[in-house]
């Protein structure tokens, strides 16, 4: 791989993440979701693969060794926020806060079950994708 | 428009189909997927009506039906999570086989079955 | 409702959890089954508050009923739900008796079961395709499992075929939402009778198409033999008991319930591939050496029934079709796990084996042939009970041919295989033989289950 792709690769992953979360964040009322932001980080992480192999990659990136724990995280929590409203005997998926009600704001985030299943989407979609990765990366004994 | 989009799905469902009969399995796997995408523009394409796209309209002015957006959306969902697993069977198949070819694996097919027919051949000779 | 989602969360949460962990261990494996016995609880709740006729039926996010997906028990899917969690059950307890080999068989089985429960519950075609995909991922995954040659090409045949039938399921989605503007499957059971015929048409053979390269009817057959044989038994016996109920239950829901116009206009052309099916399944059952090959040529005939029964329609036609793809199921279960086994009880689970498909008393594939015949006379034609008993008369030929070359013929006797593992099987065979000794519950089921479609849409 020629230098122009390995410095571009090194430089893209923290805006990766920043392009990720903006998806994530506006997501509820413009276009974006959890799929895409996961999306868009594990391509960022699937160019370091390809520009500087499995096994530099992966020196570089040690917390790529966690994702099949961050995707089953991820699935946890989406299934989680999708299954919790049966505890008030309410259908599943059941939104909080109810149409009409003003949600509670962090600085200008508004907190709503949508974006903490977004987060989970998001969790997963990265585990999955780089443990794809990861496994089609691997060198298998060579034809006879 | 309606007729743009039926090409469109025709020419990628056609060319899915010729794909699908190479021997090379990648090119299998990239058949397949060119045949679920060709389902899913004509999954767009059933909410097609004279309006704006759903993305970002416009006030007073009539807009197409956004759930089929959403729809298309998990069904690539969907197909990326298959054609990962099809990518990783004909990954395994190239190293059980050694080959990444549909003929070798339908002569070892060939072979197992011919063995079964001697087989069979030997335990009726045994108990008669 | 809670039970309901409860059916749900239990395989989800848990597979999730069993996935992520050591499937060879022996504690992993029993936990699989506990997740499993755990949801039967729930499917068994669910069933109790549902057989008698209420069904239970609510919408995601409490949205109104065209806006947000719609989750709905009744007895047709519960009834399904349930003979399918049992045999994942049966399927996943025999794996762990005899040493998993796999790390993620239990937890994907687990899931499995939260995808084939999915597609039973649910009351909206789009989250059926979610569903069915999710379980048919699963599937392909299972089949890979072995590892050697025969494993991967089976699984790659699988793949492939179910993958062209799921785009074609997906077309006919497509062309449901167009003609329809709705996705719940009550409304399009409505609105349906105003569509234009041509397109219903168009979209009843897209479904049939799908739902018959899933069951393996007689014309999409060809990857049945190879998956079948080149699979685990378990997994076999997995594919073919649990998997194949899709097929069956997509045939009925989406055949039966939503274009029941479609479904008559068809009538003849289904009897006549499921006649096909039944006499290609059975004459190359008989000519086949290896059990496992017979009892996928096996399977081939005895959904050509279910079709058959379909085409005749009625409610006599829907009852015989719901009871034969549950009879079957269990059938073909119980045969799958006790194929590669020897031993004094299991030659006595082949031999209700062989009376089952045969369609013989005391065994339960009795209940199956006779409501058949049923539907055969209720079609005043001859000609159609004539095929049943030349189907019947084949799957004796077949069955028998098979126990005598197994365990009658001296050089394939082989040893006896260990006691718990020859006591599954056994288990799944008193179910055999209590269907047939006791017949009033599965006959009330398969009524009830059909009733649900003739009182006039899915509710």
């Amino acid at each position: 791989m020629t230098i122009a792709v390995r410095a571009v690769a090194r430089l893209l992953l923290a805006p990766s993440l920043v392009v990720a979360v903006a998806t994530m964040v506006k997501g509820y009322a413009h276009v974006g979701d959890g799929f895409s932001a996961g999306v868009i980080v594990a391509l960022a992480v699937s160019l370091q693969y390809v520009a500087f192999g499995r096994p530099r990659a992966e020196a570089a990136l040690p917390c790529l060794r966690f994702a099949p724990l961050v995707a089953g995280t991820g699935l946890l929590l989406a299934i989680a926020v999708g299954f919790f409203p049966i505890l008030g005997g309410r259908p599943i998926f059941t939104h909080w806060p109810p149409p009409g009600v003003h949600p509670m704001r962090i600085g200008t985030l508004e907190v709503l079950t949508a974006f903490v299943f977004d987060i989970g989407v998001f969790l997963l979609v990265v585990g999955a994708l780089v443990v794809l990765v990861h496994q089609l990366a691997d060198d298998g004994p060579a034809p006879p | 428009m309606n007729l743009v989009v039926s090409l469109a799905a025709a020419v990628l469902f056609g060319a899915g189909a010729y794909l699908l009969l190479k021997r090379d399995l990648v090119r299998v796997v990239v058949g397949v997927s060119l045949i679920s995408q060709s389902a899913i523009l004509t999954l767009l394409a059933s909410a097609l009506t004279r309006g704006q796209a759903p993305i970002y309209p416009l006030a007073d002015a009539p807009v197409s039906d956004p759930v089929v957006q959403s729809l298309a959306l998990t069904a690539l969902v969907i197909g990326l999570a298959v054609t990962a697993l099809l990518l990783v069977v004909v990954d395994r198949v190239s190293h059980a086989y050694y080959t990444i070819t549909q003929d070798d694996v339908a002569a070892t097919e060939a072979a197992r079955d011919a063995e079964l027919e001697r087989a069979g051949a030997d335990a009726e000779a045994l108990t008669e | 409702m809670t039970t309901l989602a409860l059916a749900l969360l239990i395989p989800w949460a848990s597979g999730v959890v069993l996935v992520a962990v050591d499937g060879r261990r022996p504690l992993v494996g029993w936990l699989a089954v506990g997740a499993l016995t755990a949801q039967i609880g729930a499917l068994a709740a669910l069933a109790v508050r549902v057989f008698p006729g209420r069904g239970v039926h609510f919408v995601t996010g409490g949205w109104p009923a065209d806006v947000g997906i719609v989750l709905r028990a009744d007895s047709l899917g519960v009834a399904f739900a349930l003979v399918s969690a049992v045999m994942l059950l049966a399927a996943v307890a025999q794996s762990a008796l005899e040493g998993i080999q796999e790390r993620t068989f239990p937890g994907l089985v687990v899931l499995l079961a939260t995808g084939l429960n999915g597609l039973f519950l649910t009351g909206d075609i789009f989250n059926f395709y979610v569903f069915f995909e999710i379980a048919m991922t699963v599937a392909y995954v299972l089949t890979t499992y072995g590892g050697g040659r025969r494993e991967l090409g089976a699984a790659l045949v699988f793949a492939a075929v179910n993958l062209l039938g799921s785009s074609v399921f997906l077309l006919a989605i497509a062309g449901v939402y167009r003609v329809t503007a709705t996705l719940a499957m009550e409304s399009i059971a409505l609105r349906m009778a105003d569509v234009e015929p041509n397109a219903a048409i168009l979209i009843a053979v897209g479904f049939f198409i799908a739902f018959g390269v899933k069951l393996g009817l007689f014309p999409f057959h060809f990857w049945l033999p190879t998956v079948y044989t080149g699979a685990r038994p378990a997994v076999a016996a997995i594919l073919s008991g649990a998997l194949a109920n899709i097929g069956a239950y997509g045939l009925i829901r989406f055949g039966a319930g939503l274009l029941p116009n479609e479904l008559q206009l068809g009538a003849t052309a289904l009897v006549l591939i499921g006649g096909a099916s039944i006499l290609y399944g059975g004459v190359l059952a008989i000519s086949r050496r290896d059990p496992a090959e017979t009892l996928a040529y096996s399977s081939i005939g005895q959904v050509g029934y279910v079709l058959v029964a379909l085409g005749v329609g009625g409610p006599v036609g829907l009852a015989a079709a719901v009871l034969y793809a549950l009879v079957n199921s269990l059938n073909k279960t119980m045969l799958f796990l006790a194929v590669r086994m020897r031993g004094a009880l299991i030659s006595g689970v082949f031999l209700l084996g062989a009376l089952s498909v045969a369609g013989m008393p005391p065994a339960v594939g009795f209940l199956g042939k006779l409501a058949l015949v049923h539907t055969g006379i209720a079609a005043r034609s001859p000609a159609l009970v004539g095929l049943l008993v030349a189907g019947s008369a084949l799957s004796f030929v077949y069955m028998f041919q098979m126990y005598q070359h197994e365990f009658w013929s001296r050089p394939r006797a082989g040893h006896a295989s260990p006691w718990p593992l020859q006591l599954l099987p056994a288990i799944l065979a008193l179910l055999v033989l209590a269907g047939g000794l006791w017949p009033e519950p599965l006959l009330a089921l398969s009524r009830g289950a059909a009733g649900v479609l003739s009182r006039g849409g899915t509710r």
